[in-house]
């Protein structure tokens, strides 16, 4: 329960992350004419399909490391080929937590390639289009969206290596972005309203500006902090032979 | 199949393409894809709502399919052990609960599909998903039941033994995949009508004319040539005419394929498609509305998209023998297998075997290919009459050109008139009175030559023209004749000795002028080649084309240009049959020939050729000579035509070549029972995306080659200089 803990608390600090790229899908996705309420129901709409997306590739990962485990058979060969996960995706997972602290390696994300360009383009067409089902559409795909912040956790529902376990890890991620994620819809509306005050035109400002950088900063290097224990633990777990303490956690 | 039904948009029967499709919420049904496109123009619909629907769809269902895919998981790694056998049923019942609304909302389309195919008496691919789809739920929900009902009271069993399992999964899986597929074809078919759209809305488009003062709507069919029409900034230009007043900057790709802005001012032409700037213009007329190229152009677009390719069509037919054999030989693996293996393992065999035949990649392959290719080639301001040309166009191994007007600037100048026994005057005079009674350049050269000197003409009497030779008549109160020595040989002409023989003006085109049975004058001519026509046959020479000059003109002349341009293979003073001829003798010992002429005097060779293509033909549009129009001056893109028809080409064949190899593959997998029914999914889905995706970069492509011929085009010149 504690390693779920951790993650939900990761997620929750990470989610300041989330606030750059999904932010800005949350606040185009606007308002409901219907008034508040409609307008909760379609952001929660809107953020249940991510947290599906998220959920199902954490469930599909950890199958996948269940397979390259092996669910049977020489328990010696299982233990190594779990081992050799456990450090591959430990490894992962330390990259994105150095990442979030500040240390740049390698390469930037990038939306290039074609896969990201026709899934952009999808979102585009989703915002723009009306109905009840686009809401929940756009959060769907938007999970699939490259973010460092979800590879880590992908990497860590793998390493877990059963379906259950790898699930649980990202729903508790997807639970700790909720809160940012929903005020990012809050927070855009009511911004767009001020400005909108302010400046008839409508001065199309970045809402995430409400929270000071160095602020946003210093959020961003605890997640990165949670997110370099994680990956250590999982590290640690290739590493100890027979890490029952660890396993516990 | 009901003979009252008629195309919405051209009123004609439908045919056996038909196409059925939603437009502004009602029902319509149209002859051909062309007609189905144009009346979604002119309805101000496009397929972008249905690609936005699809693209809900989607998302929704892969809502419901990933919880549906995250439980069956869980069941299937046992994260439920036997002592947890109310947690599996529950599992079940969320599983038939997430999975209902998954077959209406991602089931619909398939269902409504296969319903409209069986009141026809057809088997379509709808039926093939329908079936699979309906026979995984129905056996799975039936499963649910029969577990709940009590059928099995030891679920420990039951989960040990591995019977009970529910299958929502494979049909959601199936689901989901096959409408990606769908997703991705109607974003392709947005791409082709949005590039197709200037050309099509040209024959539903209307005139703003200007009658006594205001302004009113008219059809553009209604427009005579001297109406005065206004065009407001950012509206397409309906006619042909010029502007009186207003200034403005005009968008011609769509007709010319060049993207630069051009200026117009009062006194200056505009062509009916173009796109008005930023400025209010008044037009004058000067050809009637339907008379305009971009009518004739609008019309040849959507005849292309009406005609199949012979690959397309072949495709098509096969399709009607491969589905219901598919059917039975699912039918016929669930029968075998029931023998020998529990019925569940059989139902599941059946079931791998529809989905994996599905052959939608195939029904795919040529349509999509084709139709992004004519819309590429559209949006440059080519005309391509239908898929069929674009394929002959990628088998030819020879392209011949005419010379005049095609390789040369088809503006011969006057170089040097010689006399014999008559003034300048005298001869120029005939010599107008004549050309003007002909299209052909020289005649056009004479006839600005004579108005330049002021001449005053008598209009001919009797002119006869003689093809490939030249014009006679009578003028002055004389028979006269305008042409090649052959012409006066042949009307037995006196000739002075010293023109007959070998002269220094060999390189140049000669014409002589004769009356009362005498050659009185020879005018010389000379006739530039294009600037582009040397770059354009080294860029065809280099994609391993043979090359061939066709010209009615003296062998000196031709070979001349023959030699200057890099051409290795001339013929010379061929009459228009005798093009014909030459071009199926060389057909016949070096393959297909592509023809490439002006479309004004050579639509018989044009026609003869495998494919014909005319450089600027605008006179030539309505007739059905030439397979390809290039816009004018823009002989240049010929390479990117070639490059066009054999990426469209391999493309369709490697799609096709796809589909069966996979077909037939996968199919023996499914029916010796090897492959699951979600596997088969994942497989079929796949290949009907690599079929999409290839199409669409083919569509995409097209930008990337246009800048990289750009730049090289640029290196060229620099090293010119």
């Amino acid at each position: 329960m504690l390693h779920y803990t951790l993650v939900f608390l990761a997620g929750l600090a990470g989610s300041v992350h989330c606030i750059g790229m999904c932010g800005g899908f949350a606040c185009a996705l606007g308002g409901d004419p219907r008034g508040g309420t409609a307008t909760f129901r379609r952001h929660l709409v809107y953020n249940l399909g991510r947290a599906s997306t998220y959920c199902f590739l954490g469930a599909t990962l950890g199958y996948l490391g269940l397979l390259v485990c092996g669910q049977q058979g020489d328990a010696a060969a299982v233990g190594v080929a779990q081992r050799v996960l456990a450090l591959v995706s430990g490894a992962l997972i330390v990259l994105v937590g150095l990442q979030f602290l500040g240390f740049s390696l390698g390469g930037r994300w990038r939306l290039g390639n074609p896969a990201t360009a026709l899934l952009t383009g999808a979102l585009g067409r989703l915002l723009r289009a009306p109905g009840t089902g686009a809401p929940l559409a756009l959060g769907v795909l938007n999970g699939f969206l490259p973010c460092p912040l979800v590879y880590a956790f992908a990497a860590q529902a793998a390493s877990s290596a059963a379906p259950l376990p790898g699930f649980l890890t990202m729903a508790a991620f997807s639970l700790g972005t909720f809160p940012a994620m929903l005020l990012m819809g809050g927070a855009g509306l009511w911004w767009r309203s001020r400005s909108a005050a302010a400046t008839p035109a409508g001065a199309r400002s970045q809402p995430a500006a409400v929270l000071g950088i160095d602020r946003r900063t210093l959020i961003l290097r605890l997640a990165g902090g949670l997110i370099l224990l994680l990956g250590l633990i999982t590290f640690a777990r290739g590493i100890v032979p027979m890490s029952a303490h660890l396993h516990g956690l | 199949m009901n003979p009252s039904r008629a195309c919405s948009h051209c009123l004609l029967p439908l045919g056996r393409l038909a196409q059925q499709r939603e437009v502004n919420g009602e029902p319509h049904e149209f002859c051909c894809y062309g007609c189905c496109l144009a009346y979604q123009v002119h309805h101000g619909e496009t397929d972008e709502p249905e690609a936005a629907a699809l693209l809900i769809r989607l998302g929704v269902g892969g809502f419901l399919a990933m919880n549906i895919m995250l439980f069956s998981l869980l069941l299937y790694t046992g994260t439920f052990g036997p002592e947890d056998g109310w947690t599996v049923q529950l599992v079940h019942w969320v599983l038939w609960a997430l999975a209902t609304p998954l077959v209406v909302v991602l089931g619909g389309p398939f269902l409504r599909g296969a319903w409209q195919a069986a009141l026809q008496r057809r088997v379509g691919t709808d039926t093939l998903v329908s079936v699979a789809v309906l026979a995984a739920y129905g056996y799975s929900a039936f499963q649910v039941l029969s577990e709940s009902g009590g059928v099995y009271f030891d679920t420990a069993t039951m989960v040990q033994s591995g019977s009970g399992a529910v299958y929502f999964d494979t049909a959601t899986m199936v689901l989901v995949l096959f409408i990606l597929g769908r997703y991705l074809e109607a974003r392709a078919r947005v791409q082709a009508a949005r590039s197709l759209a200037p050309m099509l809305a040209a024959e539903r488009a209307q005139a703003r004319v200007l009658v006594d003062g205001t302004d009113r709507m008219e059809p553009v069919q209604a427009v005579q040539a001297g109406t005065v029409v206004r065009i407001l900034p950012g509206e397409r230009i309906p006619v042909d005419g010029f502007v009186l007043e207003g200034r403005s900057d005009c968008d011609e790709a769509v007709l010319t394929g060049q993207p630069e802005r051009q200026a117009k001012g009062p006194g200056m032409p505009v062509h009916a498609g173009s796109l008005n700037g930023r400025g209010h213009l008044l037009v004058r007329a000067t050809a009637a509305g339907s008379a305009t190229r971009w009518v004739q152009s609008g019309r040849l677009v959507r005849e292309a998209l009406a005609r199949k390719s012979s690959l397309g069509d072949s495709v098509d037919r096969l399709a009607v023998v491969f589905l219901p054999l598919v059917l039975l030989l699912a039918a016929g693996s669930v029968v075998f297998w029931s023998g020998r293996t529990p019925f569940e393992e059989a139902l599941l065999t059946g079931l791998a075997v529809l989905v994996v035949a599905c052959p939608c990649s195939l029904g795919l392959a040529a349509a999509l290919a084709t139709t992004l290719g004519i819309a590429a080639a559209a949006q440059r301001g080519i005309l391509i009459r239908g898929g069929a040309a674009l394929e002959r166009l990628a088998r030819i191994k020879t392209v011949a050109f005419d010379k005049t007007g095609t390789l040369t600037q088809g503006r011969p100048q006057v170089l040097d008139v010689s006399l014999d026994g008559a003034t300048e005057h005298e001869v120029l005079q005939r010599a107008t009175a004549l050309a003007l009674t002909s299209e052909h350049p020289l005649a056009a050269a004479i006839a600005e030559l004579g108005r330049d000197r002021g001449v005053v003409v008598a209009p001919a009497r009797c002119a006869q023209a003689h093809p490939g030779a030249g014009v006679s008549g009578e003028v002055a109160g004389g028979r006269t004749a305008l042409g090649s020595s052959a012409l006066m040989a042949r009307l037995g002409w006196q000739m002075p000795p010293e023109w007959s023989g070998e002269t220094d003006i060999q390189q140049c085109t000669l014409v002589f002028v004769g009356w009362d049975g005498k050659v009185h004058a020879r005018v010389a001519f000379a006739d530039r080649t294009l600037p582009e026509a040397a770059r354009t046959v080294a860029a065809l020479r280099s994609r391993g084309l043979a090359l061939l000059l066709l010209s009615g003109d003296r062998e000196a002349v031709v070979a001349d240009t023959a030699r200057s341009l890099g051409i290795p293979e001339w013929r010379s003073e061929l009459l228009p049959e005798g093009k014909v001829e030459a071009l199926r003798a060389w057909a016949e010992r070096c393959g297909p020939v592509a023809m490439v002429g002006d479309g004004l005097n050579d639509g018989p060779v044009l026609a003869a050729a495998s494919v014909g293509l005319a450089v600027g033909a605008a006179t030539d549009l309505a007739r059905e000579s030439a397979d390809i129009v290039l816009p004018e001056r823009a002989l240049e893109s010929l390479p990117w035509v070639l490059r066009l028809a054999s990426r469209v080409r391999r493309s369709v064949l490697a799609n096709i070549a796809w589909a069966v190899g996979y077909n037939s593959v996968a199919l023996t997998l499914a029916a010796a029972g090897v492959l699951q029914p979600v596997f088969a999914a994942a497989l079929m889905a796949g290949s009907s995306l690599v079929v999409a995706g290839r199409s669409l970069r083919l569509h995409r492509a097209d930008a990337k080659p246009a800048a990289a011929g750009e730049i090289v085009e640029g290196s060229t010149a620099v090293a010119r200089i």
